[in-house]
């Protein structure tokens, strides 16, 4: 009687071994069936919750996020998709396409590519064919970039780019912070910013989910007239376009903050596809760009 | 021996002469943390009589060949499994509550309740009893957790379930929202208060100074 003898010499080293085996694969097996069985739902729920915060992010009300076929239905109707290259700025959903092939991703279509394209988990594969180590200086502790990310484009009624949403990423206290930047169609001013994705201190840190830290970024400015990024948080910000006050007792998450704006702003980030947009070429010279930026703010002329 | 207790008496118990918050003190941590809402104290609530409640029965179940040398660690995994089971549930079915929820539903693992029932009373009853156990103590906790939930969203901001109750000011009612109760010590007061109470009708419960 082996299950007896178990029972009767519990607490003999043998059976002790045997137990506490048994246990662990039966737990392991529970919760492993679980996990596996599971996550196709859990991975719908968490594009559509990215697609409610793109339309939370880019001012949709309430109704627009009420239930999953409005969030779809009005994410289809007024975005527009991109993938790009994130050193030329230019799009590139067939080099993605190619490059993802090389990775064993066979998506096909540009619709397929741009749907299941999650540059977030392609860029933790660290393979070089997607994905970039940053060398030297990394302020946002992202060790790897992805090569092409998504940009979302709000649109018009008349097909003109109303928002562009940029997704960004940082390094906080405890944890990776995702995001969504939704910018202006002059690059400059900020229309909102939401962390979807992050593990912060409830109470602390964890305030970047607060409505008091999304309402706070609207019409805040990017760059500084030297083209630099220039937004930050800051404890006692002063009043002016570029500072938001840091959030009380998260220092390290405020800073994650600023450095994840600097770095994704910055020529390692989207600057080079703002650039383009704005109608310069990255390659040009410093002061060539900074005077057809100035220009085209000025005169509100975009490229789109 | 003592008598063994009835089921009702297994169940009831815990919740007025025997809860786990207001009598033992435990679980306070996430007492605090969840209960800015009526929803997510409900969600949490029901979480932990989900667990404390299937932990204590299948501890129960295997307790006469778990060996006293690694039995807390066999009833942590144990607990361990049953939380995973419902946080994984919890995001695919109800993905906004789980992100609302965020590390308190792992958390389930490290409140004392759970393992309070599952080596106090679990290690020495069957599977049956210490199922009804687990329930009760878990529904003891819940029920702090929810009268807590009920008061916060109410004086923090004028709702009840997220739907309006109190006509805020700043939509042009009269109920200032009292900041205060949006912060963790409200929750402090609140406990305070219902032990007062509870411990009123209760005379019973005052321990001897």
């Amino acid at each position: 009687m082996p299950l007896e003898n178990l029972k009767k010499f519990k607490d003999a080293p043998v059976n002790t071994a045997i137990i506490a085996g048994s246990l662990c694969l039966v737990c392991a097996f529970v919760v492993s069936l679980a996990a596996s069985s599971l996550k196709s739902i859990q991975s719908s729920n968490i594009a559509l919750d990215r697609k409610k915060n793109l339309l939370a992010v880019t001012k949709f009300p309430a109704e627009a996020m009420a239930n999953r076929d409005s969030i779809v239905s009005n994410f289809e109707d007024n975005f527009d998709v991109k993938i790009i290259d994130m050193s030329t700025g230019e799009e590139a959903w067939e080099a993605c396409r190619d490059a993802l092939k090389s990775i064993g991703k066979t998506w096909e279509t540009e619709k397929e590519v741009i749907d299941n394209y999650d540059q977030f988990t392609i860029s933790k594969t660290k393979r070089s064919e997607v994905a970039d180590r940053i060398e030297g200086d990394d302020p946002a502790n992202i060790k790897y970039r992805e090569k092409f990310s998504h940009v979302y484009i709000l649109k018009n009624e008349d097909g003109s780019p109303k928002t562009y949403v940029f997704p960004v990423r940082g390094y906080g206290l405890w944890s990776m912070m995702r995001g969504y930047l939704a910018v202006k169609p002059d690059f400059q001013t900020v229309e909102g910013l939401v962390f979807y994705d992050q593990a912060e201190t409830p109470g602390l840190g964890g305030e970047v989910k607060s409505q008091r830290f999304k309402d706070a970024w609207p019409g805040k400015k990017l760059y500084a007239e030297s083209g630099d990024v220039q937004i930050r948080m800051i404890k006692n910000a002063p009043k002016d376009d570029h500072s938001i006050d840091a959030l009380s007792g998260a220092t390290i998450t405020s800073n994650g903050v600023t450095n994840a704006m600097e770095y994704w702003m910055g020529p390692q980030g989207f600057k080079n596809y703002i650039d383009r947009q704005k109608g310069i070429a990255p390659e040009s010279g410093d002061e060539e760009a900074k005077t057809s930026a100035a220009e085209t703010q000025e005169t509100g002329v975009r490229n789109g | 021996m003592a008598k063994a207790k009835t089921t009702k008496e297994l169940i009831t118990e815990p919740v007025f002469d025997n809860n786990p918050i207001a009598l033992q003190i435990l679980g306070i941590c996430s007492a605090l943390a969840v209960t800015t809402q009526l929803t997510t104290s409900v969600t949490m609530a029901i979480a932990v009589v989900i667990v404390t409640a299937c932990s204590s029965a299948a501890v129960a179940l295997i307790r006469e060949y778990i060996p006293s040398s690694i039995r807390i660690i066999c009833q942590m995994t144990i607990i361990a499994s049953m939380v995973i089971l419902v946080d994984q549930v919890l995001r695919a079915f109800f993905y906004d509550l789980s992100k609302e929820l965020s590390v308190f539903v792992g958390l389930i693992i490290t409140n004392c309740i759970v393992m309070g029932r599952a080596e106090g009373f679990a290690m020495k009853n069957n599977p049956i009893a210490s199922f009804w156990d687990g329930l009760g103590n878990g529904l003891g906790y819940g029920l702090i957790l929810i009268v807590v939930g009920f008061f916060r969203e109410l004086f923090g901001s004028g709702n009840l379930f997220g739907i309006n109750v109190l006509p805020l000011k700043a939509d042009g009612g009269w109920y200032e929202p009292n900041g205060l109760m949006l912060l963790s010590p409200s929750a402090f007061f609140i406990i305070g208060i219902f032990i007062w109470v509870l411990r009123t009708f209760k005379p019973e419960q005052i321990e001897a100074n």
